[in-house]
């Protein structure tokens, strides 16, 4: 099976954190106040989502884990290492099943649909599957061969 | 360890991995799905619809709409009373949806417990959600499941679930509020006597056109859009 070269990948995951910590940073910064994220054509949902318990863990509002972690995936972005490639599958797989739990949670228990939490998961998807293409296609190659597609 | 060693080990680990993040993510779900997520045993109806409907609105205390909005409406009721539910649920929202997310009106909830001994915990209870900014969340989410006056049914458990379903985030400093303030719902009782009323729910209202708090009669929500524009 023929992969996309592992620069491109790094490229793709680089461009997709770099997307979600401005969303996750977003939602952070207009929860901050109290307030809630601006939702489009005027939906209340940001707001329900906001305001919901699901929002916060342990009293830490849940887009500050999204900033970490889309940080941590950011960083491995820029190593070729298998530290790298492992290290950002793990965060991308935590990332990808809390987004899958949480989009749970706003369909069927809060029922409202926030559009930035749902931007956040579409990305954290995408760099799941990019983080997971690139352990498959790469683990266990040395840092000097990085293209073996 | 060769590469090839190091990059099947790596693969088994990653897929380990993975299997257990599956496992997670359905127990978390179906431990959130088996909870009420409304609070205790008890299940709530209109919680994801009271709380969406409220979204957005400031609410201090037990006042909803902007706090330097020039008109006040003054509600005094009880909880357990079900013509204040239905007033809540039949005339109020378009005043809700139109004067107060305008910012022209707010409209303030006032204990005036007359039903039964359960009205004078269960207005305490409001008036500590109140704290955390989800008074009137726990109104309407109480009026929605509102059982027969004093049949026992606005106990404790109901108190909390009513609470947690309302969104307080913090049921301890809930608790230990909703004890503090019920000479605060007494005051409330004593305000509304002292005004004349006999009855829940009644209404008063003040603004740059009253001569100070003026009790109203609003047999609808067109009598009380007429108060509010005399009253602004």
């Amino acid at each position: 099976m023929s992969y996309p070269s592992e620069g491109t990948l790094q490229r793709a995951i680089a461009f997709a954190a770099a997307l979600g910590i401005g969303v996750a940073a977003y939602i952070a910064i207009a929860e901050s106040g109290g307030g809630s994220p601006v939702c489009l054509a005027g939906s209340h949902g940001c707001a329900t989502v906001a305001e919901s318990s699901y929002s916060h863990v342990a009293g830490v509002n849940i887009a500050v884990f999204g900033i970490v972690a889309y940080c941590l995936l950011l960083a491995s972005a820029f190593f070729a290492d298998d530290l790298a490639r492992f290290g950002g599958f793990l965060v991308a797989l935590g990332g990808f099943g809390y987004s899958v739990f949480l989009t749970y949670i706003e369909l069927f228990k809060i029922e409202a649909v926030c559009q930035w939490c749902a931007a956040s998961a579409i990305l954290m998807t995408i760099l799941f599957l990019l983080a997971a293409t690139r352990l498959i296609a790469y683990a266990g190659t040395a840092e000097t061969l990085p293209d073996r597609a | 360890m060769n590469s090839e060693d190091r990059r099947t080990h790596m693969l088994q680990l990653a897929a380990g991995a993975a299997f257990l993040a599956v496992a997670v993510v359905l127990v978390l779900i179906v431990v959130s799905a088996s909870s009420s997520g409304d609070g205790g045993d008890t299940k709530l109806e209109g919680v994801p619809e009271v709380n969406r409907r409220l979204a957005g609105i400031p609410q201090h205390g037990m006042v909803l709409g902007d706090p330097s909005a020039p008109v006040e409406v003054l509600e005094f009721a009880d909880l357990q009373c079900p013509y204040c539910k239905a007033f809540t649920e039949d005339q109020l929202p378009p005043i809700i949806e139109n004067q107060i997310k305008k910012g022209e009106v707010k409209l303030a909830f006032h204990n005036f417990t007359i039903i039964g001994e359960q009205s004078l915990p269960a207005g305490a209870a409001a008036l500590a959600a109140g704290a955390q900014g989800r008074g009137w969340n726990f109104v309407e989410l109480f009026y929605k499941n509102q059982g027969n006056e004093n049949s026992g049914y606005a106990d404790d458990e109901f108190l909390r679930a009513i609470a947690k379903g309302a969104g307080v985030s913090d049921m301890a400093e809930w608790n230990e509020e909703r004890q503090k303030v019920t000479a605060e719902v007494e005051a409330t009782t004593a305000e509304a006597q002292e005004l004349g009323f006999a009855g829940t729910p009644s209404l008063a209202i003040k603004g740059p056109g009253t001569a100070g708090l003026e009790p109203i009669e609003a047999q609808s929500t067109g009598d009380l859009e007429a108060a509010i524009e005399a009253a602004g």
